[in-house]
């Protein structure tokens, strides 16, 4: 099935949508109150530190875990794939004549297919964790890492319990359901020959395991059975029990809101147990290389290896919220999952999931590990766009007009022309493209203006106002072919301030789209070439951007595509250091804005604006509007445009559209502020394809209209 | 002294919020509790110790025990029990209720202060420490939270005033 074809049919599960719906929903509310009071970010880097390691560091971690827990009689085995890791499983079930073996929740088990393969030597597993077991007995795979079964409602659960245990069982009794689950899996505890555990850390200094599980499943697997083997990825292991602390605190708040799991279970080599002949536990510990130990030492990738599989970048993804986890993600699911499957396993589908992601940086701001996540996905698109070549008419728009100033230029411009017939009453907007199918007619498009930007500017003469405080403005391709008007608003609201706003002689496209499609060259050629018509850095107060994409293209990626350029590189740095948006400029200049209107405002934060700039201005939009700001609820969650994204795959797109849309609607404000021309067109556009009457405008737009206070 | 009582209030706020049932008693208050409990299972320290009573572990559980723990953390309502012992082990995973007593000054603040213990405690060849925060609980099924699954559905704490 191709990957459009799934994705068609995950977003017309209606199941499926409402239970991913409301718990994202709820996760963000509890994780949020779990971490209050706490410096995530301070934690995170913490954590982030204490898992930074290169092959040979954790080679010896290995080595001193080992020989601490070979004290006590234990086995330890380096697997180095999953074939490996698998067969020295089943080896040792059949050594201690296991038949049924029973295991608590491992995603590595998940990675290798051990249940499979034991299955296929005769064995039987019994996944003990209930939404595992619930799927093992469906017959099905995981849609969350740490909660499975989140596709499933209650009554499919019923059914799929009936059809198993024979009892009769009343479809909406959640209890009486986790109470037979309780009563049939006990037994298996005391059938098994085989505990089978992952380990959430292991600690190297003392030759400890950690295990984090709310059911008690884990405890009861490492205790009732004689046996008990320990499936671990290397880079579960860290020096200390402080730094196992740290990962404590911070991974169940970010997997479930929990303050903290149920049972955190420590446990070193060998234990009694009165199941054993010796009376001591045969205590088998297997470490899975599978790759990992060579990225290690992989420039980008290494960090994907600091996961403390949280599923987080699942819970606060946009995108896999539409289409769940049988699709965002393979065995490994969200951010993570696209990134592990290409590490782990095929590289081909990696590549098409890869597409999947939308750019909005959520993962990457809530990961508890600190992990960039969707600059990796951004690194990784353009590798795999080396290796498979990027759709060719994709390619061609990059590299032959993105890059090339005059080419666009002339390229808008007959667009502008052309797309004449198509306008609506307005002329803001494109009634309908005909050469797009109804699918992707889920909002009003912009019209491609007559006059660019850069145009306007020179037409007005705002090159003519001189001032010894001096800004430089780059307005990006959406300001200057299809929002001049958001452009002009702001240099005559800084022009009024007092300011002299210069431009780039040449405009010139960020990049960002190329790279985000996997064109890395393009966007490498885009850039430099855009570093020739920006200014001085040393001239000028701030680098203003309307486009918050844009601004941390600027800020990020600037820096990444010049590293061989050592001026260029030196000139991205410092413009880097003055990239400000309209509001954050305001603010630190202290100028403050007059309101008297009554009418109500709202405010969308554009995703690379909260987490790209790191500055929202919900502080100073109340400080400016008092009583009439409303917040909007989930201000900061994608509004699904996500530029050729929202083409590709229109029907995620309005999907989380849509939600937005819901928000909005329940502000009951008049005027809906934002700061990126994207999220502009893709909200405007949304409300007036469904004649929704809330007026969408830039910041710039609204924020000229008003009166600079006198200090 | 205060901050004594501000670790035990908030251990009991965060104990209480994960559904531990928490009580402040004085150690004679114990003792006739586990004179008249019908408990299954007890593993005490002094004080408590001549009370002990064994009991056999299968599938089918038992109803009550009551055991000893190490520390309470009070950041996250967490009782920290040296579990060693199988059979005790056992009697954590496997009773219907589950009583915990802990000394109120074993209460610590934070995750960091239990290290040493844990440092302590894993400096033999083998360990096995619980953290145990509430009874067992999934929210597997349509992420209702239900309480019970392989574990206790009762965690009862007793906190020892004059210990
Ligand atoms: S990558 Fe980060 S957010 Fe995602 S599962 Fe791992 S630790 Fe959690
Ligand atoms: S950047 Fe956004 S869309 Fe992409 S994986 Fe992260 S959360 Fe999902």
């Amino acid at each position: 099935m191709s990957i459009k074809t799934k994705v068609k049919e995950k977003l017309n599960d209606k199941i499926l949508y409402s239970n991913l719906k409301t718990f994202a929903e709820n996760y963000k509310v509890s994780r949020a109150n779990a971490l209050s009071g706490l410096d995530f970010f301070k934690l995170r880097h913490d954590i982030y530190k204490s898992k930074d390691f290169t092959k040979d560091e954790i080679l010896s971690l290995f080595e001193e875990f080992k020989s601490n827990v070979e004290k006590s009689g234990c086995t330890v085995l380096h697997a180095e794939d999953a074939a490996s890791a698998n067969k020295l499983i089943a080896d040792i079930c059949k050594k201690h004549s296991a038949e049924y073996i029973v295991k608590s929740k491992s995603m590595t088990s998940e990675e290798i297919k051990l249940n499979d393969y034991l299955e296929k030597q005769g064995l039987k597993p019994v996944e003990t964790d209930l939404g595992e077991w619930i799927l093992q007995i469906a017959g099905e795979h995981p849609s969350h890492m740490v909660m499975p079964a989140i596709h499933k409602t209650r009554q499919q659960v019923a059914k799929v319990f009936e059809k198993h245990t024979g009892e009769k069982i009343d479809p909406d009794d959640i209890n009486k359901m986790v109470k037979i689950a309780r009563k049939y899996l006990r037994e298996f505890y005391f059938k098994a020959k085989v505990g089978i555990t992952g380990a959430n850390i292991a600690i190297s200094s003392s030759g400890t395991i950690g295990i984090v599980t709310n059911e008690g499943n884990a405890r009861l697997s490492s205790t009732v059975p004689p046996v008990h083997i320990v499936l671990v990825g290397y880079e579960k292991l860290v020096k200390n029990f402080s730094d196992a602390m740290k990962i404590i605190r911070l991974l169940p708040k970010s997997a479930t809101g929990q303050n903290i799991s149920t049972y955190v279970t420590w446990i070193k080599g060998s234990n009694p147990s009165f199941k054993s002949e010796t009376g001591k536990k045969h205590t088998y510990y297997i470490f899975l290389d599978n790759g990992r130990l060579s990225f290690l030492d992989h420039p980008f990738l290494k960090d994907a290896l600091k996961c403390i599989r949280c599923g987080s970048c699942a819970n606060v993804c946009p995108a896999y919220e539409m289409v769940g986890g049988h699709v965002f993600g393979d065995i490994y699911i969200g951010a993570i999952g696209l990134i592990l499957t290409s590490m782990l396993h095929d590289e081909k589908k990696a590549k098409e999931i890869l597409s999947l992601c939308i750019g909005c940086k959520a993962c990457s701001y809530n990961c508890p590990a600190g992990i960039d996540l969707q600059s990796i996905i951004s690194d990784l698109n353009v590798y795999m766009g080396q290796k498979y070549s990027i759709n060719p008419a994709k390619k061609f728009v990059y590299s032959a007009v993105l890059k090339n100033p005059s080419v666009f230029k002339s390229a808008m411009k007959v667009a502008s022309i052309i797309q004449k017939p198509l306008l609506d009453e307005t002329k803001e907007n494109i009634g309908k493209l005909p050469i797009l199918s109804d699918e992707h007619n889920f909002r009003k498009l912009p019209s491609v203006k007559e006059k660019t930007f850069s145009q306007m500017f020179k037409q007005n003469n705002f090159d003519k106002f001189n001032s010894s405080k001096k800004v430089f403005f780059y307005p990006g391709c959406a300001v200057e072919y299809f929002f001049p008007e958001m452009g002009t608003k702001m240099v005559q609201l800084l022009q009024k301030a007092g300011f002299q706003v210069d431009i780039p002689d040449t405009q010139v496209c960020c990049g960002l789209p190329a790279i985000h499609s996997g064109d890395g060259k393009s966007g490498k050629k885009t850039i430099l070439k855009n570093l020739k018509y920006m200014g001085n850095p040393e001239e000028y107060e701030a680098f203003l951007v309307l486009c918050p994409s844009c601004g941390m293209a600027i800020k990020e990626d600037f820096k990444k595509y010049t590293l061989e350029y050592i001026s260029e590189f030196k000139k991205s740095e410092k413009i880097a250091n003055k990239v400000t948006s309209l509001a954050d400029f305001l603010n630190k200049n202290n100028i403050r804005l007059k309101y008297d209107d009554n009418k109500k405002i709202t405010y969308h934060t554009p995703c690379h604006q909260g987490r790209g700039l790191g500055f929202v201005p919900e502080d100073f939009l109340k400080e400016t509007f008092g009583e009439n700001f409303i917040p909007l609820k989930d201000s900061n969650v994608c509004c699904g445009f996500g530029g050729s994204f929202s083409v590709e795959y229109p029907g995620i797109s309005s999907g989380i559209l849509n939600k937005k849309i819901e928000n909005i609607k329940d502000t009951k404000a008049d005027i809906l502020l934002t700061d990126c021309p994207g999220c502009v067109m893709q909200i405007d556009g949304g409300l007036k394809k469904q004649n929704i009457n809330v007026k969408v405008a830039h910041l710039s737009e609204i924020f000229n209209e008003l009166d600079i206070e006198k200090n | 002294m205060i901050s004594i009582d501000t670790e035990l209030n908030k251990f009991i706020e965060k104990s209480e919020a994960v559904q531990t049932k928490c009580t402040v008693l004085k150690k004679d208050d114990l003792k006739t509790i586990l004179k008249d409990g019908n408990f299954d299972y007890i593993k005490l320290n002094t004080p408590f110790k001549t009370y002990s009573k064994d009991c056999e572990f299968t599938e089918s559980g038992v109803s009550k025990s009551i055991v000893n723990a190490d520390f309470a953390i009070a950041e996250t309502g967490t009782l920290v029990i040296n579990s060693e012992n199988e059979q005790l082990r056992l009697a954590t995973m496997v009773s219907e209720s589950l009583s915990v007593v802990v000394y109120k000054s074993n209460i610590v603040s934070k995750l960091e202060n239990i290290i040493s213990f844990m440092n302590e405690s894993t400096s033999r060849e083998n360990a096995y420490i619980a953290f145990i925060t509430g009874p067992s609980r999934t929210a597997d099924i349509e992420r209702v939270l239900t309480i019970g699954v392989h574990g206790p559905v009762e965690l009862i704490c007793y906190i020892i005033e004059d210990l």
